[in-house]
């Protein structure tokens, strides 16, 4: 086998599975996600002559999107240096450590953008060390959006007509991307943005969140507003639970972000049971083994006896605080329209 | 004795872009849409002496197609004559060169009593122009590089069974559609292409006119930002209204077919009200069935 065989068989990683749980219900099931927009945005940057191998990849990332990266170094021949938060766990960390990854942890948060602000400033600091350094820029980069044809593709012949795409958001990309591509054949696609309480993308106010690999404190340039029908705001534990039936029903074994997600693919699905619903289920479980899947972990977050709401809450604006799930329709329309309108002086 | 051959034309393209040959090579790659009501019939006349010629004289590279095929296979006698008779219009995207291609060189093998494999077929028809279409694989759909005359990938199934409404957008003026250069497509459109290429081949697979037609319509959107047809937004608001399953259009003519479904029992309607509304914007449309 050549090299470059071997090297296309990594891009099996890359895809999603695509498993039908119920007449109108797929799930598309990745084992890590971000490795398709990892792979595409270094795909591009090598044909653009933006890095060779030997050259250094910079990022700021506490999630798979650094492992993604990592894992593609170690095969190309790059160098990662990965600036992360304290949030980064003990799984990520040995991983990351395996596959020869350099990790940076800033351990202060800096004024208004807390620890993603501090993180970028020692990201730049990095980038001015290293004259060969490229920075992927996952939030803004298009090539980011662009990478998920390869799941309209696979969504293509494996489902066929979809009439609904439901999915969680954090850097914008795998939704808007999907969505947009899916719409070229279906204009009337309805698509929901799954988020979470305390992130920005949607109009809740900035904050603390329980639930990670979701949502963001900074609005990503690849979040197309105009996507998206709808948005769901999922709390850490009615994720957790979500993805702990998951697990237990289809035997699928993903994370919180898949939980949130499927969460409401099933509201949608139980909606309007003549409508095909895909979920977007973006990482496995194992690196949540010590904590969403542990009971002791979770059990200050909720009881586990007491069953989550089946419905979500309307609500008429996304300013509104949200303590359970809750629902607003976005009707595809630019960040900020909820808000009052400034008249302005003639 | 003499040799006949014939080939059909088409109706432009369901889709064209470029797409992945294998990992990370692009090349151009089109579905013709054919049309067997379009033909061109060659017939092949030996002759003394080594001029090949063709009636009408202009047809000048079905006349040079044929010349190579006799002096690559080494005939004795590499003279002939060669007569083509058409009914597809030049000039507006429906393939009359390739047609009068196709058909003469298998004309000339029908005579030497050679059988040619569509693939053979198709790189001499690309050796004789620049490019050409996909009509010589005779019902099996197929992913085709048009510039390099072979398949990217056998699409496993014929087209489904669509009828025409055919407009000509332009048909006081006949373009040459090989002086066109080829359109170059950013990141977004090639991956755009991409998931399309997973629509056509379910649509293929699932032999469903509705889900080929808008793949159809997607790739003559995207074809708008580079060779764009005139009037596409009121022949697409027509099919629209009258529920086309589609719109194609000839990617480098001047040709734009609304897509109907044979099954539906409301088709024959639709393409009568169709055809009205386009009478009445001042076209003169055709109908093509299956």
């Amino acid at each position: 086998m050549s090299l470059h065989e071997a090297l296309d068989s990594i891009g099996e990683l890359e895809r999603p599975r695509i498993i039908q749980l119920r007449p109108n219900l797929f799930a598309c099931c990745f084992q890590i996600m971000k490795l398709l927009p990892a792979r595409f945005m270094l795909d591009r940057a090598e044909d653009r002559g933006e890095i060779s191998p030997g050259g250094v990849i910079c990022e700021t990332t506490s999630g798979t999107f650094g492992l993604a990266l990592a894992k593609l170094g170690a095969i190309r021949g790059y160098q990662v240096k990965l600036v992360s938060d304290p949030a980064v766990d003990p799984y990520l960390a040995a991983r990351l450590k395996s596959l020869g990854a350099e990790v940076e942890i800033v351990s202060k948060p800096s004024g208004a953008h807390g620890f993603q602000g501090a993180r970028l400033t020692r990201l730049h600091e990095i980038i001015a060390a290293n004259s060969s350094a490229y920075w992927p820029q996952q939030y803004d980069n298009p090539d980011n959006p662009l990478s998920y044809s390869v799941v309209a593709e696979r969504l293509a012949e494996i489902v066929g007509q979809i009439d609904s795409l439901v999915g969680s958001v954090g850097s914008g990309g795998s939704m808007s991307g999907t969505a947009k591509f899916l719409r070229d054949v279906f204009p009337d696609l309805q698509v929901s943005a799954v988020d979470t309480p305390c992130s920005i993308l949607f109009g809740q106010p900035d904050g603390t969140r329980t639930l990670r690999g979701l949502g963001n404190s900074i609005m990503p340039k690849n979040l197309d507003h105009s996507q998206f029908d709808d948005v769901h705001w999922v709390t850490a534990f009615e994720a957790l639970a979500s993805m702990r039936k998951l697990n237990r029903q289809y035997g699928l074994f993903m994370g919180p972000t898949s939980g949130a997600s499927m969460l409401v693919a099933e509201w949608v699905a139980r909606r309007s049971p003549e409508k095909i619903v895909v979920a977007m289920l973006a990482d496995e479980g194992h690196r949540y083994y010590q904590t969403a899947y542990n009971d002791d972990w979770l059990a200050p977050l909720g009881d586990l006896s007491v069953s989550p709401p089946s419905d979500p809450i309307f609500v008429s604006s996304p300013v509104e605080p949200v303590g359970q799930w809750s629902r607003y329709a976005w009707g595809r329309r630019e960040p900020g329209h909820y808000l009052p309108q400034q008249r302005i002086a003639s | 004795m003499f040799g006949i051959g014939s080939a059909i034309g088409h109706h432009g393209e369901i889709i064209q872009g470029v797409f992945e040959r294998d990992r990370r090579s692009l090349v151009r790659g089109l579905v013709s849409f054919p049309c067997s009501a379009l033909k061109s019939k060659a017939t092949f006349h030996p002759t003394e002496g080594s001029e090949v010629t063709v009636s009408p004289a202009w047809k000048t590279k079905a006349r040079d197609a044929v010349k190579t095929f006799l002096a690559r296979r080494g005939v004795p006698t590499a003279g002939g004559s060669l007569c083509i008779e058409s009914n597809i219009s030049v000039g507006f995207g429906l393939g009359s060169s390739t047609a009068d291609v196709i058909a003469s060189i298998r004309a000339v093998a029908r005579y030497h009593g050679v059988c040619l494999a569509p693939a053979d077929i198709a790189r001499m028809a690309v050796e004789a122009e620049q490019a050409c279409d996909s009509t010589m694989f005779d019902g099996r759909a197929v992913l085709f590089a048009q510039r390099e005359g072979h398949v990217i990938e056998s699409l496993a199934g014929e087209l489904p069974a669509i009828d025409i409404v055919s407009v000509n957008v332009s048909p006081d003026m006949p373009v040459d559609t090989l002086a066109y250069p080829p359109a170059r497509y950013s990141t977004t459109e090639i991956e755009q292409f991409r998931s399309l290429r997973g629509f056509l081949r379910a649509a293929i697979r699932s032999a469903s006119p509705s889900l080929l037609g808008r793949v159809a319509t997607a790739s003559a959107i995207i074809n708008q930002r580079h060779l764009p047809q005139k009037y596409f937004v009121e022949v697409k608001a027509i099919a629209e209204k009258n529920q086309a399953v589609g719109i194609q259009v000839a990617h480098s003519g001047t040709v734009i077919g609304l897509m109907f479904d044979p099954a539906k029992p409301t088709e024959r309607k639709q393409i009568k009200t169709a055809i009205t509304d386009l009478n009445s914007l001042g076209f003169s449309p055709r109908l093509y069935r299956h």
